[in-house]
């Protein structure tokens, strides 16, 4: 068995300890074991990786987790297996508490719970964490981090302490981009001169995709310009980028045109969706909805960096779904829509322009004829007018708020040490800044006052303390707002939050369960929203096998997976707003859906735009992570899907339990979609193979109920992918004259793919406890049980200790503990939040 | 074996003064494996780049005929795709073998291989990577944040940063640098040491990761600080811009000429060459058509006959190149120095003609390969292998014991050494 933490742990366990309590081992106990289990699991043919001997007489560090995984697998009824070995049911609770008890006693022998090793900051902790230390909105539109090494992801998260890597590379970035978001803070010149700029139409143009400008495809009249190709950017040029860093307040004037004309379909853009207009300030954006025909002046009012790029987009997931997804063949839907409603101009078109044209003078119906005449929705840019950089005051306000306004070297300490406590999270200790300071003062000579302030503040910033989250003992208080404020907001605590921990605010659950609902209702908590499900759903992996664009387009031409993350994100925003009991993911009838996913998930009835709606869905196969396509993509092939993939994902990051992987030495067969093969034959060769049975049969009933859902999640009742298309009359000539080249030899005639029939979809599958299930909708029942809830629940408090502490849980006490609080409040999802945080685990 | 101080004034012409190594304080020890990738963003016509042949005993096909005297030490690789649909737009995946869009999947996002071997050779050079095209880039390197780098399209730019020397204000402004990071690095290593004693021996794990980083970056800066001072290698590209009329070959001669020369001193060990779709190739004999537009030949003989013209043109620069290379004894090892230089030349496009992105053009050469001539990558299940593969097996050349990379499944058979 494999090494674990403690989410491998173990349904029936908190209530098996609970009835049983403490009784006395029974002596019958191994004797029970060695009559019951030693037949497959003795040191010779360890079945399962497994041989009783590796029990020892009581747990220990090294074998713990046999003890777990063994009281797992009998308390579930899974071992020993039905057709081998029978247990009465007295005899399986007696066994069952002797190994909880043994378990139990092991993890409270007195090994406390260990303190997690000290983890660097991820780098969107990094960028937060530097914002919060200067007191400015965001670490700068130049996108100064741009040169950091991208973190390693452990099962999905960007926390685990051993994947984030440190090396003498990432210390002379962090210097580099530290060094460049300090120099766009603070300034050591003259005040730059405020500048207004008028942008005319005439100013106004779009980006080429390739490195070296080309002549730009663009609708403009003499007063304004249209954003068509989605890829392509509009930008001023007269004002390219920013000039200084500063405030620059940015007009522009711009309208929705035509939204509607086209159809829908066609265009993929929705008719109830507003046209947008997008503004990047380098990585910055913000979104405009523009009026359908009528100019609206936006107005931004935004700190920008010298050398920022700006620029206006159209978003849209819309405009790829002709030919490959280029925009230029897009202009067929201006065809398509001329010849059905204007016949004059489509007649004038095709008698004057095409006989003209430089190519396809023959096709009327080919794009390049129809290019003048788009009508689908884009945004019109009318002129702009800019105004910057504006300072309230110079040095700016907020220089001022940071160092003051005329700081000098010599009081370089106290300049810093507010700044230090800030980014160290926690007072500073006796002369702790002396070296900082020293390096101020021996600087401020060559590079003035506030130049060689700015290199203290680099320092403070690419120290330890800083860039490492609790690395050193300090006041347990500091410690736990510090860990507290990573866990919900990705950043470090501010003041309130530090005195509360200072003033034991926080010392219980019910206060922490306070203090958590205070930030959620304040929206404080967005950081964790966004990225612990993503990281605990794996949703990062959606691409990583994308569904092939061929048989799917349309998840490749509207973005689908976008639509899909967005789904999983806001069904657990949902949970968390409304506080649902933890089951509900599991046995929700709802989810969240627009358009584009109510065509994957074959719904009609809803609101005809992007915007995720609620909805309730009536055939009891959707609802919850189990019929989300964010789960059922990521957990497929390109073409096909594969029951061990979704059985091993709804295991390890719903149930929290982790199979050994497959032998090193294993042949695995290549999958070909192509064989008239259902996936249970090929499947049941690990069956036959009795190395392979021994885990599949506990995996494989996981995954079965999904193969109604093909690679993008879409209901299928048989599979066609090995169904090819009907070939040319001529290849098949050619088939038959080889079949009967081949029929002289004695030889069986070529394959026929395209004479394949559907092959219907078997769902059905047995637990190896005997349970089984027919379909989706069965197997949905069977998660709904209380067994499994607790599974859900475990496994999700073991995920959120592993976002927060960098690290798998081990003891699995202590979890045991967070679930009871957890029950105690319906297993509501704040509540155990509340309790995880509260737990001497995240304590420490 | 000595390095023969003579033997580099054979490989390269127009050389002025005696080449220095660059790194050669550093070197001495073993000598580097270079990377070199040249690429074009359209494939190349199948019939005549593929030979009709597999094995080592192939008749060499039309386009690559400029590289018949290296055909022991070539392989050229059947059937390998990124897994693409057709069209335009993909070929940027040829390093790669990811689009940008789907790049939030991976950790280092779309990170070409060119960077992830230049980030393991950077630091001992004086530029981890270089990179050349003229008029413009095909988007064939991607750093690890999903950045596209783009490469100097003017020969005289590239030269300037190969060989002009800093002037005497820059020099000072980077040394300043350098010396400005390292006081920070002083004043953290004094507050870290006190840190040390306050932390358990659970905090001290990470803290003793930090202070090694901090220590191997202060050796780096000393490092560096002599690059700054010392005088770039001198070279001349002159003669390729005597003529009367200067040329695209003229220009990619010179293009390739400072990479080679490049390569000899140790200035960088990882360099990138690009034919772009844009370029006017009309002087190239028999060439009259635009690049793309010869793709769309409609499989006219004469309109073929010029695409073929213009992808041999790109073989025999790229073997012009090859054959000085292998001038050159390697310095402190067996071989010439192309033995010690991975080339691929290929596209993330099959062939323009028909927009197919299955069957990539690619070909690898010299690099102590031991080279195995036309190979057909199927595998025994029919499917094309994912181009990666290879490139699982050329970081591996580079000691990057690493077994994937993007989206490889498994390893290019190919052994070096």
């Amino acid at each position: 068995m494999g090494k674990r933490g403690l989410d491998t742990l173990k349904t029936g366990f908190a209530s098996a300890f609970f009835v049983f309590g403490f009784s006395p081992a029974m002596l019958a106990s191994p004797e029970l074991m060695e009559a019951h289990c030693a037949k497959c699991h003795n040191d010779e043919d360890l079945k399962g990786d497994f041989s009783l001997s590796d029990l020892g007489a009581r747990p220990s560090a090294d074998n713990v987790f046999f003890w777990e995984d063994s009281l797992e697998f009998v308390s579930l009824e899974d071992m020993p297996p039905p057709e081998k070995s029978k247990l009465t049911d007295a005899e399986r609770a007696e066994l069952v508490d002797y190994l909880t008890q043994h378990v139990r006693g092991y993890h409270e022998s007195g090994v406390a719970p260990k303190r997690s090793t000290p983890r660097r900051l991820n780098n969107r902790e990094l960028a937060n964490s530097v914002r919060d230390v200067l007191l400015i909105e965001d670490i700068g539109t130049h996108q100064p981090m741009a040169n950091l090494l991208g973190d390693t992801l452990e099962d999905g998260f960007d926390t685990n302490g051993d994947a984030l890597g440190l090396s003498q590379f990432h210390v002379e970035q962090y210097i580099e981009s530290v060094r460049k978001i300090v120099d766009a803070t603070i300034f050591s010149g003259e005040r730059p001169k405020t500048r207004r700029i008028k942008v005319d139409s005439d100013n106004l143009r779009m980006t080429s995709l390739s490195q070296r400008q080309r002549q730009e495809r663009d609708n403009r009249t003499d007063e304004s310009i249209d954003i068509l190709d989605i890829r392509l950017k509009a930008y001023f040029t007269n004002f390219e980028t920013a000039p200084h860093t500063g405030r620059y307040r940015i007009k522009i004037r711009a309208m929705g045109k035509d939204r509607g004309i086209y159809d829908q379909e066609a265009t993929g853009i929705y008719d109830g969706d507003p046209i947008s207009l997008r503004v990047h300030m380098g990585d910055r954006t913000r979104d405009f909805e523009l009026p359908d025909e009528e100019i609206m002046e936006i107005e931004l009012d935004e700190w920008i960096a010298a050398g920022t790029r700006v620029q206006m987009s159209y978003p849209t997931d819309g405009l790829r779904l002709n030919g490959n997804g280029n925009f230029k063949f897009q202009y067929r839907i201006a065809h398509d829509y001329i010849k059905e409603n204007n016949q004059e101009l489509y007649q004038r078109v095709v008698r004057e322009e095409v006989p003209k044209a430089k190519y396809r003078s023959t096709a009327p119906s080919h794009w390049v004829h129809w290019t003048e005449y788009w009508q689908g929705p884009r945004p019109r840019l009318f002129n702009a007018e800019i105004e910057g950089p504006i300072f309230e005051s110079w040095p700016p306000r907020r220089q001022i708020a940071l160092i003051g306004e005329n700081p000098k070297a010599e009081n370089a300490e106290a300049i810093l040490a507010p700044i230090a406590e800030r980014a160290w999270r926690r007072p500073l200790k006796e002369s702790e800044l002396n070296s900082v300071v020293a390096l101020v003062q021996s600087r401020s000579e060559a590079l003035g006052d506030i130049e060689a302030l700015k290199e203290g503040i680099v320092a403070i910033l690419v120290s330890p303390s800083f860039l490492l989250i609790n690395p050193e003992e300090g006041e347990p208080a500091d410690r736990f707002a510090t860990k507290l404020s990573y866990f919900l907001k990705s950043t470090l605590p501010d003041t309130e939050l530090l005195e509360a921990a200072r003033c034991g605010d926080l010392d219980n659950f019910d206060l922490v369960r306070a203090e958590i609902k205070r930030q959620l209702a304040n929206g404080e908590i967005e950081p964790f929203l966004k990225e612990f499900p993503h990281a605990w759903l794996q949703l990062d992996r959606i691409n990583f096998m994308s569904p092939d664009p061929e048989h799917f387009p349309l998840y490749d031409k509207k973005r689908l997976n976008e639509d899909m993350v967005a789904e999983a994100l806001r069904f657990f925003d949902h949970a968390v707003e409304n506080n649902i009991p933890l089951s509900e993911f599991l046995t929700a009838d709802y989810s969240f859906i627009n358009a584009d996913l109510a065509k994957v998930y074959s719904v009609r009835d809803v609101a005809q735009d992007s915007k995720l709606r609620k909805y309730t869905f009536t055939d009891g196969r959707r609802g919850g992570l189990l019929g989300m396509g964010a789960f059922l993509t990521l957990t497929a092939d390109s073409l096909g899907t594969s029951p061990i993939h979704r059985a091993i994902y709804v295991m390890e990051n719903l149930l929290g339990i982790h199979p050994n992987p497959p032998p090193g030495d294993v042949a695995i067969e290549e999958p070909d979609v192509r064989q008239a093969k259902t996936v249970k034959e090929i499947l049941s060769a690990h069956m036959e193979d009795e190395s392979c049975a021994s885990c599949h049969k506990t995996i494989d009933p996981y995954g079965y109920a999904f193969e109604n859902f093909d690679p993008v999640g879409a209901w299928r009742n048989a599979y066609t992918m090995q169904i090819e298309k009907r070939p040319t009359r001529a290849r098949l000539a050619e088939v038959a004259k080889e079949d009967q080249r081949l029929a002289a030899l004695g030889l069986p005639p070529l394959p026929r793919p395209w004479e394949n029939t559907p092959i219907p979809v078997d769902a059905s599958a047995q637990f190896r406890n005997g349970t089984s299930y027919g379909d989706i909708v069965e197997y949905r029942a069977h998660m709904a049980s209380d067994s499994n809830r607790d599974r859900f629940v475990r496994c999700f408090i073991s995920k959120l200790l592993t976002y927060a502490n960098g690290e798998e849980p081990k003891n699995y006490w202590e979890v045991e503990k967070i679930l009871e609080r957890s029950a105690e409040n319906e297993y509501r999802i704040v509540d155990t939040l509340a309790a995880v945080v509260d737990s001497p685990l995240f304590r420490e | 074996m000595k390095m023969d101080r003579r033997s580099f004034l054979k490989g390269i012409g127009g050389v002025l003064a005696l080449p220095m190594l660059e790194s050669l304080a550093v070197a001495g020890q073993s000598s580097p494996t270079r990377f070199l990738v040249v690429g074009n963003p359209l494939g190349m016509h199948p019939e005549h780049f593929f030979p009709t042949e597999f094995g080592k005993q192939f008749a060499m096909p039309e386009t690559l005929r400029s590289l018949e005297w290296l055909r022991d030490r070539m392989t050229i690789l059947s059937h390998t795709d990124h897994g693409m649909v057709s069209g335009h737009g993909r070929e940027i995946s040829f390093l790669n073998g990811i689009l940008p869009q789907n790049s939030q999947a991976y950790p280092e996002k779309n990170i070409s291989i060119d960077q992830l071997i230049a980030r393991r050779s950077g630091s001992s050079v004086r530029f981890p990577s270089i990179h050349a095209a003229l008029e413009r880039g095909i988007r064939m390197s991607w750093n690890s944040n999903g950045v596209e780098l783009k490469p100097y399209t003017d020969p005289q730019k590239l030269f300037d940063k190969l060989f002009l020397n800093l002037s005497a204000a820059e020099r000072k402004t980077r040394r300043e640098l350098i010396e400005r990071n390292g006081s920070i690095l002083d004043a953290v290593g004094d507050q870290l040491s006190s840190l040390k004693r306050n932390g358990s021996a659970t905090d001290r794990v990470r803290l003793d990761q930090y202070e090694t980083s901090v220590r191997e970056l202060e050796g780096s800066f000393a490092d560096r600080r002599n690059w700054i001072d010392k005088d770039k290698p001198t070279y001349d590209i002159s003669e390729h811009f005597a003529d009367y009329e200067v040329t695209v070959e003229n220009r990619y001669n010179a293009i390739f000429d400072m990479i080679g020369y490049a390569f000899q001193t140790d200035l960088t060990r990882v360099a990138t060459v690009a034919f772009p779709n844009e370029l006017s190739y009309t002087d190239v004999d028999g060439v009259t058509r635009g690049y793309h537009a010869c793709t769309h030949n409609g499989k006219k003989a004469e309109v073929i006959a010029e695409l073929v013209a213009i992808e041999s043109f790109q073989i025999a620069q790229l073997s012009r190149c090859l054959q000085k290379l292998d001038a050159i004894q390697e310095p402190n090892s067996d071989g010439s120095m192309l033995d010690h230089t991975v080339v691929l030349f290929g596209s993330g496009m099959g062939y323009g003609g028909t927009h197919s992105n299955r069957n990539l053009p690619i070909l690898v050469a010299g690099g102590g390969f031991k080279h195995k001539g036309h190979v057909d990558t199927r595998g025994s299940n029919g499917q094309n292998m994912p181009l990666c593969n290879l490139y699982v097996t050329l970081q591996q050349r580079f000691g990057i014991e690493k077994d994937s990379f993007n989206t490889s499944t498994g390893a290019f058979d190919l052994r070096h050494g």
